[in-house]
């Protein structure tokens, strides 16, 4: 009897070492059946830089096999509906969710709930006031603000009278961008004044703002404005008032139309992130983060080009400012 | 299991065997099978790179043709006169809605017309892309085409998208050379690439001779800083199919505009999924080979192993105790049979010899110790009729009488009719008859008693038992005294036996002499001996039953006596 038991604990042995060896390499691809879901909800849908977000999202979707659902609110200072797709897509049971903030603190509480429901939460391109955040992929926003401080400090007026317009005043990333802006404008002597206005984040709203803030202030001869909204608000009021000759213009981000406009003068420098990089590195530290494995970083910043008129045209700029 | 028997079993050593066999041919047949398979992977891998680069690259340059044709037809149009080529171009422009612009160049590089369809031309051209500067230094050679770099058009309001200009010189109706530049977009070769896959993560891309991305299906990530492609080690390559770790690079050169089509794809990917499925079908093997001997084993066990285990099993028992030993036969194959029947029989054979051997050594040895018993010790014999004949001088008659009926009373007890077995008061008698003769021999130099429960006298005993020990405890205990002798005689029972007791204050013996008393035999002084006495009890009663002495030197001797109560039958 003790033979035949020896010979039951070898055959034991083999089926377990056999079984383990199986495990082994067949366990990782049996663990997550059917792909994960991630959403990536964001600031508004329309924009060529949202586009762009979910084009490079989409690319990693494709390259990492994940599910990624994209979407918006209609306005971009409308949290309380971003609030309810955060809600949704956690009830949907997104594992991983892509955010990009309307509002710093109004979309706290939401976003470190879902957290607190073992969501993974990535942030790309504008802030949330949460502890939660897991990891965080934009443009350096002060450093964009510098970038647009600098581009207008190239206006070769003798003395500089700037309007600011900004976007909403809860907006972190408008914030961060003024502060930079500010702080590479004020290093030049030639600056005397600052005048800041915030306006709502569409076209309508910055035209008109804009077109009153140069008419109360006749001497402002540069403008800058931070987001792609702006921009183009921005551009139409300087058409509307023909101040495209006298008046430096620095807008942020790139479409069709802010790009005729650089190409006609009514805007005379464009800073322009890489959303594309964002929506792709996005999803990218989401699925890492899910899986566990790969690299993860706690913040991860995209490039940001200066484009101007001279340089638009380039290989490199065409490359930035057009997609394929 | 202790060490010196640490052997493995029949059954195990075949097990091991068969899957020490089966395990060696799967993994050498695996290692076959893998590097044979790697081998012809790789060889369908670089064909089916080879083909995916000629797909791409047949698609290419169809477009490119295809293009050659619109300028084609864009030159029949453009030695019309300026009404109906402005018209036939702007139908060109609706139908074909990848043509965007079409433009044309004086021979100083000036524009003179711009065809542009539903979009509109910019008022003020900030740079014009669809113009290469190339073109200006070389010129264009006569009816060929030139094919630009990919490039965002300039030249329409609020339409960026990306072209590549195809110039063409062509002849106005009144004879004057053009340069006209058509920008076709891009995304229908783009398409094209795309499409095109190898393996899982294979890919091709375009570049120009220099090494410049022309188009890649990743550029957004490439241009966004995401990933890298090196090209600078593809632009030294030949047309054709390279391996380098692990990666196939096929490259193949477009001769109608100098693009280079490269595909890319990786073996590992190839190889390792299917070396996987190859693994996991040695893994579901091995199990089922392991189930299969997992039975085959039990079966082995069940026909071969364990009938020769249990007939293993049945000679160490007969080894151990062959007289108790009763042979199960085992059961199994026919071999076993036969060896298990043969084994049978020797069995009881042996038993039957050694039963014999055994009733045949008894018989021998009662047959001596009667002829021990029938014996008179010659001394006891010649002493005693001495001291007889000289009581009969002295006249002591009466002395003289109980001496020669005490004799005779012994002789009588001695023979008993050739019975074995006594009563205890015969025997009683007898050792009373021995020990009256030796205290008148030994002139009452010691005393005796006997001591016996009254129950015990009917039982049987041995006869002679008591004798040789008295004799003992005289010649060696008390005769070397010089105090007064004494020796008591204690019989009774003790459960289911009954113990005789000879106990004498004698000078007694140490171990060793109580040892050799039991295993000497008697010399000729003495009668039958105290060894004989242990013998006959052991051979009549058993084992268990027999003498055991006790003494202390100086002190004394205690023989004991064990036998069973045995009545007398009929």
């Amino acid at each position: 009897m003790k033979r035949s038991k020896k010979l039951l604990l070898l055959f034991t042995g083999i089926l377990l070492m056999t079984a383990g060896i199986w495990l082994a390499i067949y366990g990782r691809n049996t663990i997550p059946p059917g792909k994960s879901y991630v959403a990536l909800i964001t600031k508004s849908t329309e924009s060529a830089f949202w586009q762009s977000v979910y084009a490079g999202a989409s690319a990693a979707a494709t390259e990492y096999n994940l599910d990624v659902t994209l979407e918006g609110p209609d306005s971009e200072e409308d949290y309380v509906t971003q609030n309810r797709m955060i809600a949704q897509a956690v009830e949907r049971g997104a594992r991983a969710i892509i955010f990009s903030a309307v509002d710093y603190n109004a979309n706290s509480e939401a976003i470190s709930q879902a957290a607190r429901s073992g969501v993974k939460i990535v942030v790309i391109d504008s802030d949330v006031n949460s502890s939660q955040v897991n990891c965080r992929i934009g443009t350096d926003n002060r450093a964009a603000g510098r970038m647009a401080g600098e581009a207008v400090l190239r206006s070769t007026e003798e003395k500089l009278y700037i309007g600011i317009v900004n976007h909403d005043i809860n907006s972190a990333n408008g914030q961060q961008r003024e502060e930079g802006f500010r702080e590479a404008a004020l290093k030049d002597k030639r600056v005397e004044v600052m005048y800041t206005i915030n306006v709502a984040s569409t076209t309508e709203d910055a035209r008109a703002g804009t077109t009153q803030l140069l008419k109360e202030h006749p001497e402002i001869n540069a403008v800058v404005t931070f987001n792609e909204w702006t921009s183009l608000g921005v551009g139409w009021a300087i058409r509307d008032l023909e101040l495209a000759d006298s008046t430096q213009v620095v807008a942020f981000d790139s479409n069709v139309v802010s790009v005729g406009m650089l190409e006609t003068g009514e805007v005379d420098a464009l800073i322009v992130q890489n959303p594309y990089a964002m929506g792709y590195l996005g999803v990218e530290q989401a699925n890492n983060l899910m899986s566990g494995n790969g690299q993860t970083e706690k913040q991860i910043h995209t490039a940001t080009t200066c484009v101007t008129r001279e340089n638009m045209y380039d290989l490199e700029c065409q490359r930035i400012l057009f997609a394929f | 299991m202790d060490k010196k028997e640490y052997r493995l079993s029949l059954s195990v050593i075949m097990n091991l065997f068969v899957i020490g066999i089966v395990l060696t041919a799967l993994v050498g047949g695996l290692g076959v099978f893998i590097s044979v398979y790697r081998h012809s992977v790789e060889q369908s891998a670089l064909t089916s790179s080879e083909q995916a680069v000629v797909q791409a690259s047949n698609a290419v340059r169809n477009y490119t043709q295809d293009m050659d044709s619109v300028m084609g037809t864009i030159g029949e149009f453009y030695g019309q006169n300026p009404e109906e080529r402005d018209q036939s171009l702007e139908t060109l422009l609706r139908v074909r809605r990848d043509v965007v612009a079409i433009t044309s160049y004086n021979e100083e590089g000036q524009m003179m017309d711009a065809w542009t369809g539903i979009y509109r031309l910019k008022k003020k051209i900030l740079k014009n892309l669809s113009f290469p500067d190339f073109i200006e230094k070389e010129g264009v050679s006569e009816g060929k085409i030139e094919i630009s770099e990919p490039h965002v058009e300039t030249l329409l309001e609020n339409y960026y998208p990306w072209v590549v200009s195809i110039t063409k010189e062509l002849k106005t109706q009144d004879g004057k050379k053009h340069l006209v530049v058509m920008d076709i977009r891009f995304s229908q070769i783009a398409s094209y690439v795309d499409g095109v896959g190898i393996g899982q993560h294979g890919y091709c891309f375009i570049m120009d001779e220099e090494g410049n991305v022309i188009y890649h299906p990743q550029q957004q990530l490439i241009y966004s800083g995401l990933k890298p492609e090196q090209t600078d080690i593809l632009t030294g390559m030949k047309d054709g199919s390279v391996i380098q770790s692990d990666v196939i690079y096929t490259i193949r050169t477009l001769d109608n505009c100098g693009w280079r089509i490269v595909g890319i794809s990786h073996i590992d990917e190839l190889v390792t999924g299917r070396v996987k499925d190859a693994i996991q079908i040695l893994m579901l093997l091995i199990f089922f080979v392991s189930v299969t001997v997992f039975a085959g084993s039990y079966i082995l066990s069940r026909t071969i192993s364990r009938p020769i285990q249990g007939l293993v099993r049945a000679m160490q028992d007969f080894e151990t105790n062959a007289e108790e030993f009763n042979y199960q036969p085992v059961h199994g194959s026919s071999e076993i049979l036969a060896l298990s029947d043969s084994f049978g029989h020797m069995v009881v054979r042996l038993q039957d010899l050694m039963e014999k051997v055994r009733s045949e050594e008894i018989t021998l040895r009662k047959t001596e110790l009667k002829a021990l018993q029938a014996q008179i010790n010659p001394h006891f014999l010649y002493n005693t009729l001495d001291a007889i004949s000289w009581l009969c001088e002295e006249e002591r008659s009466r002395d003289a009488v109980e001496m020669v009926n005490a004799l005779a009373r012994l002789f009588r007890i001695s023979i008993s009719k050739g019975h074995e077995l006594i009563p205890i008061e015969k025997e009683v008698q007898h050792a009373k008859s021995y020990l009256m003769i030796q205290n008148f021999r030994y002139k009452n130099q010691f005393t005796y008693s006997f001591t016996i429960e009254e129950e015990t006298l009917p039982y049987l005993c041995n006869k002679i038992t008591l004798q040789p020990i008295i004799e003992n405890a005289i010649y060696h205990g008390i005769n070397r005294m010089v105090d007064e002798g004494r020796i008591d005689i204690h019989i009774f029972q003790e459960g289911e036996d009954i113990i005789f007791r000879v106990t004498d204050n004698g000078v007694g013996m140490s171990q060793e002499q109580c040892q050799s008393i039991l295993k000497s035999e008697p010399d000729s002084q003495n009668g039958i001996g105290i060894k004989n006495v242990n013998e006959r009890i052991k051979i009549y009663f058993g084992e268990s039953y027999g003498l055991t002495i006790e003494s202390e030197p100086d002190e004394g001797t205690s023989v004991k006596i064990r036998m069973p109560k045995i009545k007398e039958t009929g």
